[in-house]
């Protein structure tokens, strides 16, 4: 098997008694664009930061292409940083900006220096901002500048905090385009740093969700989607209706389970298999814009009654009292049955929308 | 009319400072092409005396020791304050605070006695030269005192905080997020410092370099005590004439080549912040 080009190994990492790094092992591949999303605060921009060298690891390893570098300065890896607030050098004009990685480290003449930056400019679609100063640009520019002044070094990675979250909306989506463009263009590897699942859903080959200092799972976007790990993951992506059923049966791929009068199967999680047991308590999660309002009984739903209805623009929200839980219904499309509040209706789901997972303790937390 | 109504809260500053600043200069300029009798009173003449003596060559040389003594004075306040500033503004909020207090706190004793202190400390029979003999390190005093130096070392001494506090407001404000990524594009710490930190806190080094210059030039009472007379500076060439040499007007010249000197260093602190990099600076 191929080597991978960046390895963690068991990184723990604390803050004074603070364990905000927990056993960190996984590998990321040449040519990747990987994300790494999580709430604030779950040590997502710190693991970026030890990749960088610019924070310690306590213990564990960082192997950069079979090579520790886990006790290399920061000017000695071969990785770049794309900071979450630029961190542009206001003294120095766009041109010196970009120049400053490549003449520090003495690698390029002049001559050839001023072909590079106008290459990397080019990609970056600033050519001719070279006199600018930094104060002198919008947001997004400064963003590009500075993609421009990390890219020029060819770095083996690059590492990117966050640097969407200071753009307005609109900027934002633009800017996740032109972010796998240019990966795809350069073929560098991206490590990305966001809370926002939606640009980690969009731009990623593959994504780290972290929490609390551990990683809750590994997959592709779609992987993540559809089959969330835990309870954590389930939460945090995708809009879900949550909540506790009884478990009555289990099968090989599904299980039947009981909420209030209602008796229905449903697919279990590759973590709700082993861990499943009839009689006990599980928690069923179903994507909302996966879930259907039927008027006529049909097998396999939650009968209930609606409480509101919203219209949302392209969407329309039904909320439906099932047993004692209010279950959110997103419908795209014109509604099957014309239901008004009060009514009582049937709630379905595709099957791929909805997963099984074992309870947890304190899932309610968690699970909103 | 907006304009005009703002200038009119300017008055009474502008009133405070022409009453207290712009006339007595006024009245400076005016005695310094005045003459005096014998004894010292001042004649209602008109004279250039005085300012022949000012481009005296005699008298440049105490010029030359004066900008000699306020340069090296800011040289060395800005080579032992940036270390102590920079460390201070990395200091956890509490150190900072305490950092900063004992910095300030000599200010709480008169300058004079701090004065009489180096004096204790340098002196033949001083604590250095007892201490030094008492080991065996030595056989006789080293003559410490009333060399130029001394009046340097003692001068440096006195205004070393006003260049630690300018330095400490650059040093702070600057972002660290700028360092890191210096260091991420392969800078090493040296050439972070000289790329990085040098040109972004080049106000603070100017403005401290400004606030230890101007009043080095005329700190006379420093170079009286440690100097001993020994070489002359311009306060206390002023300061022997309006007083002993019972000579107001030459005084009053004198004292107006000062503040030309002292014009001259806000000249280029004007010209090192307006320009080009303090525009980015200072945004």
């Amino acid at each position: 098997m191929k080597q991978p080009l960046l390895a963690l190994v068991n990184l723990n990492k604390y803050y004074g008694d603070v364990h905000v790094l927990k056993d960190i092992t996984f590998t990321i591949n040449e040519g990747e664009f990987l994300t790494l999303l999580g709430p604030s605060g779950c040590g997502k921009t710190t693991l970026l930061r030890c990749i960088a060298g610019l924070e310690r690891i306590q213990s564990g390893d960082i192997l950069l292409e079979g090579a520790s570098i886990k006790d290399l300065a920061p000017n000695k890896r071969n990785v770049n940083t794309v900071f979450q607030n630029y961190a542009l050098f206001p003294h120095l004009n766009v041109y010196d900006n970009i120049a400053y990685g490549p003449r520090m480290k003495r690698s390029v003449r002049e001559a050839e220096l001023k072909q590079r930056v106008a290459e990397v400019l080019d990609l970056v679609q600033m050519s001719g901002y070279e006199e600018r100063m930094p104060h002198q640009l919008s947001g997004g520019q400064r963003q590009r500048i500075a993609i421009a002044r990390a890219l020029i070094n060819e770095p083996a990675i690059l590492l990117l905090d966050e640097p969407l979250g200071a753009l307005d909306l609109k900027l934002r989506k633009h800017m996740q385009t032109e972010l796998a463009r240019l990966q795809r263009k350069t073929g560098t590897t991206f490590v990305y740093v966001t809370h926002d699942q939606e640009e980690a859903l969009n731009m990623s080959d593959r994504i780290v969700v972290i929490d609390q200092g551990e990683v809750q799972q590994l997959g592709t976007p779609r992987d993540i989607y559809n089959n969330p790990a835990n309870l954590f993951v389930t939460s945090f992506i995708g809009d879900r209706n949550i909540f506790p059923v009884e478990v009555l049966e289990t099968g090989a791929e599904q299980a039947k389970v009981r909420l209030g009068e209602n008796v229905v199967q449903v697919r279990s999680s590759a973590a709700g298999r082993a861990a499943l047991r009839a009689k006990e308590e599980a928690v069923l999660a179903i994507l909302m814009d996966k879930m259907r309002v039927s008027c006529a009984e049909m097998d396999n739903a939650l009968r209930g009654e609606v409480v509101s209805i919203h219209y949302a623009g392209s969407q329309i929200r039904i909320e439906v009292r099932v047993a004692d839980r209010i279950l959110t219904v997103v419908e795209y499309q014109k509604m099957e049955c014309d239901c008004q509040v009060g009514d009582a209706v049937f709630v379905s789901w595709e099957e791929s929308g909805a997963v099984l997972l074992p309870m947890e303790a304190g899932w309610e937390e968690r699970g909103m | 009319m907006r304009t005009w109504k703002r200038n009119l809260l300017a008055v009474p500053i502008l009133l405070w400072i022409g009453l207290l600043v712009g006339i007595p200069m006024l009245l400076v300029v005016a005695l310094s092409f005045l003459s005096r009798d014998h004894l010292g009173n001042i004649v209602y003449q008109f004279t250039l005396d005085n300012w022949r003596k000012v481009v005296d060559p005699i008298y440049l040389r105490v010029f030359w020791n004066s900008l000699l003594m306020a340069l090296l004075t800011a040289l060395i306040t800005l080579l032992v304050g940036y270390p102590v500033a920079y460390i201070t503004s990395n200091l956890s909020p509490r150190r900072r605070a305490l950092s900063l207090g004992l910095i300030m706190l000599p200010f709480w004793i008169s300058s004079l006695l701090r004065t009489y202190g180096w004096m204790i400390l340098l002196g033949n029979a001083g604590v250095i030269n007892n201490v030094l003999m008492a080991l065996g390190l030595i056989e006789r005093p080293l003559p410490m005192m009333y060399k130029f130096g001394t009046s340097l070392v003692g001068t440096a001494y006195m205004l070393l905080p006003f260049m630690i506090v300018a330095v400490f407001n650059s040093v702070d404000k600057l972002d660290r997020s700028l360092l890191e990524a210096s260091y991420d594009l392969g800078a090493s710490r040296w050439k972070t410092f000289f790329h990085i930190t040098i040109p972004l806190t080049l106000p603070g080094i100017v403005g401290g370099f400004t606030l230890v210059f101007i009043p080095a030039l005329g700190l006379y009472f420093v170079s009286d005590l440690l100097g001993g007379g020994n070489t002359v500076f311009l306060g206390n060439l002023i300061h022997t004439l309006a007083t002993r040499g019972r000579n107001r007007p030459l005084a009053a010249a004198f004292s107006l080549g000062m503040v030309a000197l002292a014009l001259m260093v806000l000249a280029f602190y004007w010209k090192v912040t307006k320009d080009k990099t303090g525009e980015g600076l200072f945004q």
